[in-house]
């Protein structure tokens, strides 16, 4: 019955990546079984930002984050996945 | 100009069906921080369909859409205010699968309401869930004690002892101060004890829900303990140097401290730290920050290292003990179980070597010594030894390292906390 909303923060491998790009293949790579809500840039440090990436999952599916996790974790460009929140809405 | 309200984070816990996302939603309501354009819409439309009573859950599902439409990073909270604060609520979801994401997670709850119905009292999920507030470090509680409404006869004073009672005996054995936290008999249906106390509840002189939020205390930031920063990441930037990125968890970093990395054992100097791309003479817990580190190359620290001053380096432990839940498992766990710990930013592949003792989950106090097995529902104390060097710190030492979350075939095995380290 509820829908969970996952907050992830995809860090890239280098400054040197382009972030729209990331984007498009973060867009991409979101599994059926999730939803893209939204997607920001963050400024971290010394030139570095991160993407934090929003997608709805479904509570009672099972699998919580890991499928998304995953996913993400497989594209190019990218250095780590953090999910940094879990929430009904 | 009006000074802004003390913030705190709200978290609302308890079994799935017991009314948790319908009591955020009355406190949003009662509060109003509810659009009235949804009350509005809300009105016309039960006028045309003939329906005079005012349907709450009507109200729950279009603020459900409302958000769902908008595109903002900031859905899964809720805002509402009291006359004290701002709070920020989450609702936590109901699967077990979730609870990594917890554990490891960034926001950090000030304090929560458990909310249980009454009909049912204790279930599987309110137990976990007190466990693992118990674990996350959230000091301050509130006991909703829901569907007073659904009790037999309605309102029952009775069951609701019988339910404090219940719920009491779980929050003693994982350390709370049972007669610190308040418990409150409501209907977030029907809004009994919300907002002001209730006519159908007279026998109750306790606080609503809103004077409990009220009477909540700000928590103190936890900068008094030894820096303790987790590595998410490791950067080399032209022009800077080594860029490690991560999130300060307690203490506070300065620029020209003296700093060490372990399991890495490596130290060097802290050349300048960024926050949000500005540069900051100093960071505190909860701060997400790039440092600049003199001395210390890309490839000599890693994912999962923790930063702290050399003075007080963190623990890399040998073995550890620590008190866990089962939550859930396919058969049973007994010595010899090897599965993978993730405790702050690392996972690393554990072995439970020893089952110390089996917990009686009513009471706390050991069942049975030395135990075969274990299986899910099970508290236990157990021994633990890392396959590689791990920092890990006693839960009542440093809370913000001492808890973990145990994985194993796609699932959240158990939650847990450290008590106690054998350093390397």
């Amino acid at each position: 019955m509820g829908t969970v909303a996952a907050r992830i923060r995809v860090m890239p491998e280098s400054t040197d990546i382009n972030l729209n790009d990331l984007k498009q293949s973060i867009k991409a790579a979101v599994p059926s079984a999730a939803k893209l809500h939204a997607m920001e840039e963050l400024p971290i440090a010394f030139g570095l930002k991160a993407l934090i990436v929003v997608v709805l999952l479904d509570d009672k599916a099972g699998g919580g984050t890991t499928e998304v996790e995953n996913a993400f974790s497989k594209v190019k460009g990218v250095e780590s996945i953090n999910v940094e929140e879990v929430g009904l809405i | 100009m009006a000074e802004a309200k003390p913030h705190l984070n709200l978290a609302f816990i308890g079994h799935v069906d017991h009314g948790k996302s319908t009591t955020v939603g009355r406190l949003m309501f009662e509060t109003g921080a509810v659009d009235p354009h949804v009350i509005d819409e809300y009105k016309k439309e039960a006028a045309t369909k003939g329906k005079s009573t005012f349907e709450f859950a009507w109200v729950m599902d279009s603020l459900k859409e409302e958000r769902e439409r908008g595109v903002t990073i900031d859905i899964a909270h809720q805002r509402f205010d009291t006359d004290k604060y701002y709070f920020t609520v989450v609702d936590c979801p109901g699967h077990r699968d979730f609870i990594k994401n917890m554990i490891t997670g960034a926001s950090q709850a000030d304090a929560a309401v458990l909310v249980v119905a009454a009909p049912d009292g204790v279930m599987a999920q309110t137990k976990e869930h007190v466990f693992l507030s118990r674990t996350l470090g959230v000091g301050q509680l509130i006991i909703a004690v829901n569907k007073m409404d659904a009790t037999e006869p309605q309102y029952s004073e009775k069951r609701f002892n019988e339910v404090k009672e219940e719920v009491g005996k779980l929050l003693k054995m994982v350390g709370y101060k049972v007669e610190e936290i308040p418990f409150i008999p409501i209907s977030a249906f029907n809004g009994d004890n919300l907002l002001k106390p209730s006519a159908n509840t007279p026998w109750y002189k306790g606080p609503s829900i809103i004077e409990a939020l009220n009477n909540l205390k700000m928590p103190v930031k936890p900068t008094t303990l030894p820096l303790r920063v987790p590595v998410q990441d490791v950067y080399t930037i032209s022009g800077v140097g080594t860029v490690p990125v991560g999130r300060v968890e307690t203490g506070v970093m300065k620029k020209g401290d003296k700093i060490i990395f372990e399991p890495a054992d490596v130290t060097g100097e802290v050349k300048s730290i960024e926050m949000h791309h500005e540069e900051v003479p100093e960071a505190f817990p909860g701060d997400n920050i790039g440092w600049n580190v003199r001395g210390i190359g890309k490839n000599d620290i890693r994912r999962g290292d923790v930063c702290g001053h050399v003075e007080k380096p963190p623990t890399v432990a040998k073995e550890f003990t620590a008190q866990i839940v089962v939550l859930q498992h396919p058969s049973a766990i007994s010595a010899g179980y090897t599965p993978v710990f993730h405790c702050h930013t690392s996972q690393i592949a554990c072995t439970i070597t020893e089952i110390k003792a089996k917990l009686d989950p009513r009471t706390g106090s050991v069942k049975e010594q030395n135990p075969a097995f274990i299986k899910a529902g099970d508290a236990a104390i157990i021994t633990v030894r890392p396959s590689k060097p791990m920092v890990i710190e006693k839960v009542k030492e440093i809370p913000q390292l001492g808890r973990f979350a145990i994985r194993d075939m796609g699932q959240t095995i158990a939650a847990g906390m450290c008590q106690n380290v054998t350093p390397r």
